[in-house]
């Protein structure tokens, strides 16, 4: 048995999750592991949970049973937890949405600022100029004072990055980021996630982007059915698929 | 409990003026809707002026115009005669305005194709179109209907004997005039809340079968 | 009708037109308020509040403003509770204004997309927040153009208080009328002020329609 060379502490674990809408079982008994500073691709066909696995790390869904742990906070699926504990575990994971969600009545400068002021208790000034860094930082120092319906859908989309950065993160969480963008918006997107996998953030993403699979991630899971069918180095899965149902649907997503 | 007795007996009388008044609106709005998107711009801006006068003056000027105002001439005119000429007229205006915005609401798929059966313009509006427009209208005529009932309540100014009017009869000669009022608005609540619940379950009905 | 008849009687009736104007304001300034109160309980996920707001507003929208206002006026100081008749047509104009205005405002808080609402929570905005700074801002601009239409009803609902013999411009124009015998002309002329603000305030209503759909 060898363990791996810089033994990281672990960011996310999951144990044994099991997530139910009514008969339907969503998350059938899920457990994952992600290491601090790991890029986790999630992929699989639709309806297979991956959407609603990242809702629960963020405890946007609470599971019916099991645990989950982010930076150290555990929280155990039956057990009643205070809004202040929902608060401290939702600001260490930041959480991009495929639809962005940013509020509109706001500009994009609130948009980032506001959370910071309400969640980090940061004066609207400090907030402010955190805003500009991370703004400048996804390219888009100039849309500051505009409204998020003047900005295209990829811009929407790395203001929303700023936003869930604001809170300084210890995890992100990526849900479909660019399913609802044209491919060559998608890209720049793409581009600031690469840059933020660069910089050691620990990430979960939720995509179809097989190129960015492969290329950014160290870790593909492959959800089937509210269940984890497969998962290892990216390289390995995608040349050499451990299961017939991988292959089919990578061969149904590269085809297209 | 001689109170509740009292003003029941004036239930009729508020159905009545209701239900005229509703009648007289929902035949003339037709017509008024018509005119509203005519191919005659003069026949637009009148029916337009009419209807933002009917519905631009409170109901209560448009009743006593009605029962002093021509009664005091050569025309007498009685107060239920007032009240329901009164609510007919603005109605109208209302209904008129749910029937244009029910044949918005009809795709225009309905009149190509009705055209394209070689239907002149009088056949689609009275085959085609109109009934649907009438059905997508029930709704809001419903709720307008319920507005009207309570509205009919300002009938009582002019000495029409219906719920209100029996309730003020009563509170004028008791100690306790609070109580006989507050008898009429349950009777009010008691009529009109299964009628708005069975209008926005229809609301919703429809709603649902038209988007599908 | 005669236009001497009008130049001798306007005076009047613009003093009844300003104690008609000020009554809505004050009944729309309590009402619209207590109207986004109820709107948010109505809304609350503990489960008896909601249900008590529901009964409340439905008990206040079944009940003709008339009704509500013979209340207020000639009912409560039976109890001992006595108001003028400037505030008794204030008071139950905003009731009644407080239970439509909540569902307008409902409907208004549910058309904010969850979508922002979950983004809000995912940031760690605590309810309240989320509702002060995200829902509430966006549901009561939506809700603006009813609230308008809404606000045209109410004034025109002011005429009521001519039964509690508030002189507003319905009282004034009838005293007038049943002094002179020139009804038809001294309400027409009534009418007409109505009109003259009702008409203009509904065609600003459409327009901030169309802004808003343009919008959305």
């Amino acid at each position: 048995m060898t363990l791996p060379a810089t033994r990281q502490s672990v960011a996310i674990e999951l144990d044994s999750v099991v997530k139910r809408y009514g008969d339907h079982t969503v998350l059938d008994n899920v457990s994952l592991s992600v290491r601090e500073g790991e890029v986790v691709a999630i992929i699989g066909p639709s309806g297979a949970g991956k959407s609603t696995l990242l809702r629960c790390i963020n405890l946007l869904e609470r599971p019916d049973s099991g645990r989950i742990t982010v930076a150290g906070h555990a929280v155990d699926a039956g057990s009643e937890i205070s809004n202040k504990e929902l608060v401290a575990h939702r600001r260490v994971a930041g959480m991009v949405f495929q639809s962005f969600n940013l509020f509109p009545h706001l500009d994009v400068l609130r948009n980032i600022s506001l959370a910071q002021e309400r969640v980090l208790g940061r004066s609207r000034k400090d907030a402010d100029k955190r805003s500009k860094e991370l703004l400048d930082r996804v390219g888009l120092a100039d849309k500051a004072a505009q409204y998020p319906s003047r900005c295209s859908g990829g811009q929407q989309q790395r203001i929303a990055i700023a936003r869930a950065l604001a809170l300084e993160p210890k995890v992100m969480l990526f849900d479909e980021p660019t399913s609802a963008l044209d491919p060559e918006l998608g890209l720049e997107v793409l581009a600031v996630m690469r840059e933020l996998a660069d910089e050691g953030m620990t990430m979960v993403v939720v995509t179809h982007e097989m190129q960015f699979a492969r290329d950014v991630s160290d870790h593909l899971v492959v959800m089937v059915d509210g269940a984890v069918l497969e998962e290892g180095p990216p390289e390995e899965i995608f040349s050499k698929p451990g299961h017939e149902r991988t292959r089919r649907f990578l061969r149904a997503v590269l085809e297209r | 409990m001689g109170y509740l007795q009292a003003i029941i007996t004036g239930i009729p009388m508020t159905l009545l003026v209701t239900v005229a008044g509703f009648t007289l609106g929902a035949i003339g709005g037709i017509p008024l809707a018509l005119a509203r998107r005519s191919r005659f711009a003069v026949l637009r801006i009148v029916a337009r002026t009419v209807i933002e006068f009917l519905r631009g003056i409170p109901p209560i000027v448009w009743i006593f115009l009605i029962y002093f105002g021509i009664g005091t001439g050569a025309i007498t005119i009685s107060p239920l005669g007032a009240a329901i000429a009164a609510f007919g007229v603005i109605s109208c205006a209302y209904m008129a305005e749910i029937y244009r915005g029910g044949l918005s609401a009809i795709p225009a798929g309905q009149w190509e194709a009705s055209a394209a059966l070689g239907m002149g313009h009088r056949d689609q509006l009275s085959k085609v179109v109109g009934p649907q427009v009438l059905r997508v209208s029930i709704p809001a005529s419903a709720t307008y209907a319920i507005g009207l009932l309570k509205d009919s309540s300002i009938a009582y100014t002019v000495g029409v004997q219906e719920i209100l009017f029996n309730a003020d009869m009563q509170a004028k000669q008791a100690s306790d005039a609070i109580v006989p009022f507050l008898y009429a608005a349950l009777v009010y609540v008691i009529i009109t809340i299964p009628c708005a619940w069975a209008a926005r379950s229809l609301d919703s009905g429809l709603r649902r079968k038209v988007a599908r | 009708m005669s236009l001497s008849d009008w130049a001798e009687n306007y005076p009047a009736l613009l003093s009844g037109l300003w104690v008609s104007i000020r009554v809505t304001a004050l009944a729309l300034g309590i009402g619209m308020p207590l109207g986004l109160l109820l709107a948010l309980s109505a809304n609350s996920p503990k489960k008896v509040l909601r249900y008590v707001t529901i009964g409340v507003v439905e008990i206040g929208r079944g009940t003709p403003a008339l009704v509500v206002l013979q209340i207020v006026y000639f009912g409560l100081p039976t109890v001992d509770v006595t108001f003028s008749s400037f505030f008794s047509a204030a008071i139950a104009l905003a009731l009644t204004t407080a239970a439509y205005t909540s569902e307008i405002l409902r409907g208004g808080l549910q058309a904010v997309p969850s979508g922002e609402v979950e983004a809000a929570s995912a940031l760690g905005m605590v309810n309240r927040d989320t509702l002060r700074f995200i829902v509430i801002p966006q549901g009561v601009r939506v809700a603006i153009p009813p609230l308008m239409g809404f606000a045209v009803l109410i004034f025109q609902a002011s005429s009521l208080a001519y039964t509690i013999a508030l002189p507003e411009l319905m009282s004034q124009a009838y005293s007038t009328g049943s002094s002179t015998f020139r009804y038809m002309s001294i309400l027409g002329l009534a009418g007409l002020m109505y009109a003259a603000i009702t008409i203009p305030a509904s065609w600003l209503t459409g327009r901030a329609e169309r802004r808003m759909a343009r919008h959305l």
